[in-house]
């Protein structure tokens, strides 16, 4: 019987076009906040939408929270939420209300239902005054917010974010940190806002496809910033 | 054609959006038989004096009507190539009042609304097994991802002038069509995150 509140990838390799983005991966995440650095190209995000069905690994196992990642492919949306780089890539309804409530929708409430539990989330997040609003009249952290929102009514197990702050200036990226501080949730984020991890329990660096280091966030971190300034440097 | 909807609440938000199609419907079909000016003039009056009822945002969008000026001179002009130039102006006229009237059901009535009212015309989709649901869904995203491609028009514009001085116009055709592609496929990908809109099979 699996761990039920544990990631495990075992020997997982995963090929995109005949390349290997992920090279024979072993990792087991049981911490709740887990950090994932390195390059562009390293397999970060390759590796994250492994754990939503959203690519399948070539070779090995993914097991999230007691979930085969093959063969429960379909289950594992609402057990893991994503949030992506740019919210306007993930926002697919015109208001608010009805972003919020197509979530509730997905993990089988009726319409009517969903609009209530909608508005009821947005009471939450002390944002009721948002839920006739036009998506595109929202700013860029108003936007990612409404995304958690969206994705936390499905009431996931672990919460993905790729790359979440990107376009978003340092106020509102640390208000969103906080409010991700405060989650319940397992938490897996890859940045490059490197210390945006220093409060995590965990920080994995892959590098072309490996774990190039994997340890305590001062630690992986410092070390991937003296890579980078070397290879600057040289 | 298809507007932004109103965030701040009007008169004609509050009236169901059946009654708001149903109206439509019954307008467009009443107005089609008639050639009278005045008549045409009293209805785009008419329609004007319902924006300004709902409050000055929503007057601010009969400007929607700017790009199609060009359409209505055409109009016009070949009207007035044939002799008629009366029946020019009723028809540009009609057309604006449709316009308008259109729009001020869109920008009064949210989606999932307005899909309920459709949704029951969808049904028969059904029965070829196109799920309503799915075409529900595609609507709502067309509404949701125009503003949305607007706006990446704008920025590929920028960045032509910014490096040219003039106008991209159809130059940005091509890069357009990719970068939409593009953002299809992140949108695709992110509604797969949160299950799809078909259950079951998914690579």
């Amino acid at each position: 019987m699996p761990n039920a509140s544990l990631i495990s990838l075992d020997r997982v390799t995963l090929r995109r076009g005949g390349r290997v983005v992920l090279d024979g991966i072993s990792l087991t995440f049981t911490e709740p906040r887990i950090g994932l650095i390195g390059n562009n190209g390293s397999g970060k995000s390759s590796l994250v939408r492994l754990l939503n069905g959203l690519l399948a690994a070539d070779e090995g196992r993914v097991v999230v929270h007691g979930l085969d990642a093959r063969e429960k492919a379909a289950e594992l949306p609402r057990k893991v939420g994503f949030i992506f780089q740019n919210p306007d890539h993930q926002i697919i309804f015109p208001t608010v209300v009805e972003e919020i409530a197509f979530s509730l929708e997905q993990a089988g409430r009726t319409r009517r239902e969903a609009a209530g539990e909608a508005k009821a989330a947005l009471a939450r997040f002390d944002r009721e005054s948002w839920a006739d609003r036009p998506v595109h009249a929202l700013s860029e952290g108003e936007k990612q917010l409404l995304c958690i929102i969206a994705v936390l009514v499905m009431e996931p197990a672990v919460i993905v974010l790729d790359e979440p702050f990107s376009s978003l200036d340092l106020p509102t990226r640390r208000r969103l940190e906080r409010l991700i501080a405060g989650l319940p949730q397992q938490v897996l984020m890859i940045a490059h806002e490197l210390d945006a991890f220093d409060l995590y329990d965990r920080v994995v660096w892959l590098h072309e496809g490996r774990v190039r280091m994997d340890g305590p966030p001062v630690e992986v971190v410092s070390a991937y910033r003296d890579m980078v300034e070397a290879e600057a440097g040289g | 054609m298809i507007s932004l909807y109103l965030a701040e609440r009007t008169w004609l938000h509050g009236v169901p959006a059946g009654w708001k199609l149903l109206a439509l419907a019954l307008i467009s079909l009443a107005v089609t038989p008639f050639d009278s000016l005045p008549l045409m003039a009293g209805l785009v009056a008419a329609t004007l004096a319902l924006y300004a009822s709902l409050g000055r945002a929503a007057f601010a969008q009969v400007a929607l009507l700017r790009p199609m000026w060009p359409l209505f001179a055409i109009l016009i002009a070949l009207h007035w190539w044939n002799g008629d130039i009366l029946l020019g102006l009723v028809v540009s006229l009609r057309i604006v009042a449709m316009i308008l009237i259109a729009n001020a059901v869109t920008m009064t009535t949210r989606m999932d609304a307005m899909m309920d009212v459709i949704e029951p015309a969808l049904r028969p989709l059904g029965w070829f097994g196109i799920p309503p649901r799915s075409v529900a869904l595609a609507v709502a995203m067309m509404i949701r991802f125009v503003p949305l491609l607007f706006a990446l028009w704008e920025a590929l514009n920028e960045s032509w002038r910014a490096r040219t001085g003039k106008r991209g116009g159809w130059r940005l055709l091509a890069p357009f069509c990719i970068q939409t592609l593009r953002l299809s496929h992140h949108t695709a990908e992110a509604l797969a995150a949160r299950g799809g809109v078909f259950r079951g099979e998914r690579r």
